[in-house]
Formats: structure tokens, C-alpha cells, sequence
């Protein structure tokens, strides 16, 4: 009888690659949290400024956009804020977390050549530090919808599923760009200039009615479109996501987080000789 | 084979480490490509190609719990890569690797510490690095901070701790992680002579315990003075493993011939490191052991006699020889000449022979080189000067000499007095 608390590594053990890590995440929760908890003290606990700073960065990005687009532009468009505002923390989680995934991994580059750590970690950590700091960002959208009187409705509490969904989304397409960035250098910049061309195509700062009919075929190939719609109907219409665009984001947040954890074990042996 | 993975009530007889039959092969592209531009554009084109390269085959091994090995060979010989797959960083290629127990690397100072953080929460990152939870690095929380005598700037942030201070405390945390199997790869921070002597220190007072130690490094005389046992590894296999002195010995028998062979193909300088008028030619150079038989390995406290043959081209009055001992990295240890031993040579025309005895070799073991020189007597003209073109290694093959520090022995002698504390009677004398 082997006694529970004794460590055995087989290499040779048939493993299912995704369970297998999932188990190693949960054995290595104190380094997951300690992870977490040192990017977040890194931000906020020594600057006051910095906890602030995660509100008032879309708040002022969401100022400057408000006047453009409805002075400059002149386009009538009712809470056009709390539109953008809650478009915007949605795609900032996304863009940040995934980015900083891949900075977290190259950060461990060294120890992760040394010390067996279980690698999804650092991309988890990074979604996690994310998914906090979506959760602050969520009070200055409540007071902007306050101030703009815009109405509170119960769908509000169906929130938490399209978090949830790009939360997966982002770990999949993290796991992928993290893989990515080990083997090329170039990734990182690479995928920058790639989110900022998605952030254009994907309706967070204009609103759907203002592109001509004919395009608006092509937006359901971006999947960012699912999620903000999933994310923006209980805030900005206050009606809960039809079941059918429910269903198609948990179908794309699911085969990305499939896809990218795949595609990130498959590579993950390697690791050690390419960081 | 996992029968034998069981529990046992005699622990010194588990097995910790079981390597079976393991194979590593990198797959390394023929060019690297850096950039995914790069690498696609080459793709598209159907232009990359892998070489394989096999860092370890069919390599096994038994390491009981408790046991202190040391790996040996060259560089390229798959040490590291063999400490890889022990520590689960790399998966064998084919093979199977047992492990019961933690395994933990001795990390260098400090890595893994972010300044940001306050010196307990990089405790903590620290030991959850290594795979501890939050609870058993609780336990070791104080004695670590005592140990790094820290405890009132615990709560600080790391950037406001003075680099010594960051040292004890990376320095603290290493010796108060005790994993079962731990992993030291000296290989990897050559030159890092606090990290030398800290995993000197570790194993020593890892042998009490039950751990099971790895040890690389290139320093022979450590891993015989440390482990009990041995194994040298050449191209990716095992080549001998035994007892650590007698696995040692083969490997500096065979190290030492290939060496001398290597070190006795050099006995023309290059043109580059050698200058003067030419007056005087230093024509051949040999270093010969007390046997008289020409050398390039010598042994500490040795005796070593350099040869220098010359020939001056016209009557030189009273010229100069000497010869310089340099080590390595260019520090020189000694510059004797004729001149400085007093010997007045007369007018020289034609061929002869210049000879510096040394009875006594105070070197330790190292890689040294000759330069020699043929100067007038009043140091105004170079005739000829090699510039260390010979090379000789100093071996301490029987361990006659057991020093370790340093580059030489001065052959001293140590005596004492003692005075036992309760006699004043003897002070009073």
C-alpha cells in the first residue's frame, strides 16, 4: 500500500493530458493563488493610484470615445456610455489577461527550465488577475448607469454565464498565443497588432446599426461579437441572451478552451529546450 | 515494477529514483527560426527540417533513498538533461521514469523573487514554487525568517532590502526546503562561488536526513569528497557507475589521456603570441616530469622541469630566461628568470639548453600555462617571447594532497596549543 501523502511520478503513466493538468492545477493551488495574489499586489496593495486606475482607464477611454462619437459623428444613440463602457470591459479582460498570459510564461521561462511546475498555471494565474479586475471594473459601469439613469433589470443577474464563457474563450486563445510565444519571439507583437484589428471589426465602440447591411453577414464570424452581445444585452437592454446565441458562444468558448489546452500539452514537453 | 515502489519499514533500502531504459531526443529545426513570420513562410515553402539529437540513450539507473550521487562527463555528455528528466521539467522521449517524493532543484539566490512583494509573501511564492503548500511553509515560516535574521523587516517589500539581505533570505529559504529527492546542478552556475559553497553546505547537512541527493558538477574532487556514488555519463550513456572514488579515478584516467594527447599536439606557438628581435630563438619548449619522460599532467607537490632549447644567432653577452605560470583566466602565479635567481649566464653563440627545476609543484589541480622569454640583461630587448603557448594540467589523481580552496598549496605545516579552558595555572605560566 502506498501511503496517500507519498509523490509518485510515473512518466510512463497513460495520461489524459486535460485532466491530468486540471488535477495538477488543483494540487498546486497554493502557487496558483500565491500567483495571483503577487500580480495583484504588484498593482493595487502599495498604490492607491493603481486600484483607481483599473476604474478610471475605461472611464476615460469611455469619456473620450462618448464625445467623439456623439459630437464629432453626430449619431443619436441612447446611453451610448453605458453601450460602450460595458463593451469595453469586456474586451479589455479579454485582450489583457491573454496578454498577459504570455507575459507571465516568459517571466517563468527560467524557473519553468528548472522546477517541474505545472505550466497552465501561469496562464490561469493571468485570466484570474483578469477576472478580478473585470469584477472592479464592473463598480464604475454601475455608477455610470446611475448617473446616465439607465435602468437596473433582474437580467443583470445573468451575468455571471458570459463571463464565465469568455473566461474559457480567453484561457483557450491564451493557451494558444502562450504556446506561440514560447517558439517565436515575434508573437507578442504579432498578436497586439492582431487584437487591435479585432477590436475594430468587433462592435464594442460603434454600435451594430451604424455598419451598411451588407457586412453585418461577416460579424458573426468574429467571435468576440457572441460574447459582447451575451455580455451587453442584460446591462445595455436589460433582456436576457436568446438561447440560441447562448448556445453558440458555450459552443466557441468550449472548443477554444479545447483547442488551445490541446495545442498547449501537445507543446508543453517542449517547453524546457525552447524557453 | 511498481511492487518495488512500496512502502517499506527499513527506508533505507527504498528506491527513490528508477530510470528505465530512458531516451531523450531534441528535435531541434536544421535552421531556427525565431520569428513565426520566419518559421511560416518557411513552412509554406515545405523547407523545414528537423535534426535529431539524442541527449540520452537507454539510460538506467537505481537511486536508493538516502544515497548522495554525483553525475560526471563533458560538457554535451547529457548530465543536465538527464537532471531534466529527474526533475520532471522534461518528459523522456521513450523510457520510463520512476520518482517517489519531492523533487526540488537547488535554485540560486533569490530566483523567483519579485521585488514588489514583501519579504514574506516571497517566502511563500518561493516555497509554492517549489511545491509547498501554504501550510508546510507556515511550519517553516519562522525559522526561516530566523535564520535570515529578518524578522523585523519581514513585512517590507524585497526592493528595500539591501542585496545582502536578499541573499539570506533566498540563502534561508533554499536550506529550509527539504524535499526528498533535491537536485543540484552546479553545471549551471559555474562561477557562482557562494553557490558552490552553498550546495557544499546543503549536502552535508542533507546526509543527516533522509534525501536523496543529485549532484552534477565538473569539480572531480567534490564529487568524490561528497557522494557515494558516482556515475559518468559520455554521449548520452552510461559509461561506468560504482563507488564515487573508483568511478572518479576511470574518469580521470580517461579525461587525462585524452587531454594529454590533445595538450602534447601543441608545441608550436601561433605567430600571433609570439614577439621579439630574434637575436636569441627559443626553439623548442618541454615540460617533463621527474622521470625525465616529457609531460602536459602533473600532480600537485610534483616535480616539474621546464626545457627551453635556444639558439643565438650572433654573441649575446649574458641574456636573460625566464618562464611565467598562468592560469586560465590570464592571473599569473609566478614569473622566475635567471636574473632573479642570481644566475649570470655568459656570452652565448649558437645552441643550448635552458632548464627551470621545480622540486615541488605547489599547484592544485587546474589548467595552467608557459609562457617563456629570452631577453639582454638589462630588460631593454625582447629576443623571443612565447606568450602561453604551453599548456599543463595539474591533476591530483591519488589524493595526496587534500586541499581544495584556492589555486595552490603552500605546503605548510599546521601545529597547535591547547589550553584547556579551566587552567589558569597554565596561563599563569
Amino acid at each position: 500500500m502506498r501511503a496517500s501523502n507519498e509523490l509518485v511520478y510515473d512518466s510512463a503513466r497513460p495520461r489524459l493530458a486535460i485532466w491530468e493538468d486540471a488535477l495538477e492545477l488543483f494540487r498546486y493551488r497554493d502557487l496558483l493563488w500565491g500567483l495571483v495574489q503577487r500580480d495583484l499586489t504588484v498593482r493595487y496593495k502599495r498604490s492607491i493610484l493603481g486600484f483607481l486606475w483599473t476604474m478610471l482607464n475605461p472611464l476615460l477611454t469611455m469619456i473620450v470615445l462618448t464625445i467623439v462619437f456623439s459630437t464629432l459623428f453626430r449619431f443619436e444613440f441612447q446611453h451610448f456610455a453605458v453601450y460602450l463602457l460595458s463593451g469595453l470591459l469586456l474586451w479589455n479582460f479579454f485582450a489583457q489577461s491573454t496578454t498577459q498570459a504570455i507575459h507571465n510564461l516568459l517571466w517563468a521561462g527560467s524557473l519553468v527550465n528548472k522546477i517541474y511546475i505545472p505550466k497552465p498555471i501561469f496562464v490561469v494565474s493571468a485570466l484570474i488577475v483578469g477576472l478580478v479586475n473585470l469584477m472592479l471594473a464592473l463598480i464604475p459601469l454601475a455608477l455610470i448607469m446611475l448617473i446616465s439613469q439607465h435602468p437596473f433589470s433582474p437580467a443583470l443577474f445573468f451575468l455571471p454565464i458570459p463571463i464565465a464563457l469568455v473566461f474559457m474563450f480567453a484561457l483557450g486563445v491564451g493557451l494558444f498565443v502562450t504556446t506561440l510565444a514560447i517558439f517565436f519571439v515575434d508573437v507578442v507583437d504579432i498578436y497586439q497588432v492582431g487584437l487591435m484589428i479585432l477590436f475594430y471589426l468587433s462592435p464594442i465602440i460603434y454600435p451594430l446599426s451604424i455598419l451598411p447591411e451588407r457586412y453585418l453577414f461577416f460579424i458573426r464570424f468574429n467571435p468576440m461579437y457572441y460574447f459582447l452581445e451575451l455580455f451587453r444585452q442584460p446591462i445595455y437592454d436589460g433582456t436576457l441572451p436568446a438561447a440560441g446565441l447562448v448556445g453558440r458562444a458555450a459552443l466557441l468558448a468550449l472548443s477554444a478552451l479545447l483547442a488551445g489546452w490541446w495545442f498547449f500539452t501537445k507543446k508543453a514537453d517542449e517547453f524546457a529546450y525552447r524557453v | 515494477m511498481f511492487e518495488r515502489f512500496t512502502r517499506d519499514k527499513r527506508a533505507r533500502d527504498e528506491t527513490a529514483i528508477r530510470l528505465e531504459n530512458i531516451s531523450v531526443r531534441y528535435r531541434v529545426p536544421h535552421e531556427r527560426y525565431a520569428t513565426l513570420k520566419e518559421h511560416t513562410i518557411r513552412l509554406l515553402q515545405r523547407r523545414v527540417q528537423y535534426d535529431d539529437f539524442l541527449a540520452l540513450r537507454e539510460v538506467s539507473m537505481t537511486m536508493r533513498r538516502g544515497e548522495v550521487v554525483g553525475i560526471i562527463g563533458r560538457n554535451g555528455a547529457g548530465k543536465s538533461t538527464l537532471l531534466k528528466v529527474i526533475g520532471r521539467v522534461l518528459r523522456p522521449t521513450r523510457g520510463r521514469v520512476l520518482i517517489r517524493g519531492r523533487v526540488a532543484p537547488l535554485l540560486e539566490f533569490g530566483a523567483g523573487f519579485h521585488p514588489e512583494l514583501t519579504g514574506r509573501e516571497n517566502i511563500f511564492l518561493n516555497g509554492a514554487i517549489l511545491g509547498f503548500s501554504r501550510a508546510q511553509m507556515q511550519a517553516k515560516f519562522d525559522r526561516i525568517v530566523d535564520f535570515a535574521e529578518l524578522r523585523d523587516f519581514i513585512d517590507a517589500p524585497l526592493r528595500t532590502y539591501s542585496s545582502g539581505m536578499v541573499a539570506r533570505l533566498g540563502f534561508a529559504v533554499a536550506t529550509d526546503i527539504e524535499p526528498d529527492v533535491l537536485i543540484i546542478d552546479e553545471v549551471l552556475s559555474v562561477g557562482d562561488a557562494a553557490f558552490q559553497l552553498k550546495s557544499a553546505e546543503r549536502i552535508q547537512s542533507f546526509r543527516a536526513t533522509d534525501a536523496t541527493i543529485l549532484l552534477v558538477s565538473h569539480n572531480l574532487a567534490s564529487v568524490e569528497a561528497m557522494c557515494d556514488r558516482a556515475i559518468w555519463l559520455e554521449r548520452g550513456q552510461i559509461v561506468a557507475e560504482g563507488a564515487a572514488s573508483s568511478v572518479v579515478r576511470q574518469y580521470r584516467g580517461d579525461d587525462t589521456r585524452a587531454e594529454a594527447k590533445r595538450l602534447a599536439e601543441i608545441t608550436k606557438p601561433a605567430p600571433t603570441q609570439r614577439w621579439g628581435t630574434g637575436r636569441i630563438e627559443i626553439v623548442a619548449v618541454r615540460l617533463k616530469n621527474a622521470r625525465g619522460e616529457a609531460a602536459t599532467i602533473f600532480e600537485t607537490g610534483e616535480a616539474l622541469i621546464l626545457e627551453m632549447d635556444y639558439h643565438a644567432h650572433d654573441a649575446v653577452s649574458s641574456p636573460i630566461f625566464g618562464m611565467a605560470i598562468h592560469r586560465q583566466d590570464g592571473v599569473q602565479i609566478t614569473g622566475p628568470n635567471t636574473a632573479f635567481a642570481g644566475l649570470t649566464l655568459p656570452t652565448l653563440e649558437g645552441k643550448g639548453t635552458v632548464t627551470y627545476t621545480v622540486p615541488y609543484l605547489p599547484l592544485l589541480e587546474g589548467l595552467y600555462q608557459v609562457s617563456v622569454a629570452a631577453l639582454n640583461h638589462n630588460d631593454t630587448e625582447m629576443f623571443d617571447y612565447h606568450d602561453r603557448c604551453y599548456s599543463f594540467r595539474v591533476i591530483n589523481s591519488q589524493n595526496r594532497i587534500r586541499e581544495r580552496f584556492g589555486m595552490l598549496t603552500l605546503h605548510g605545516e599546521w601545529t597547535y596549543t591547547h589550553r584547556p579552558a579551566n587552567s589558569d595555572v597554565a596561563f599563569g605560566n
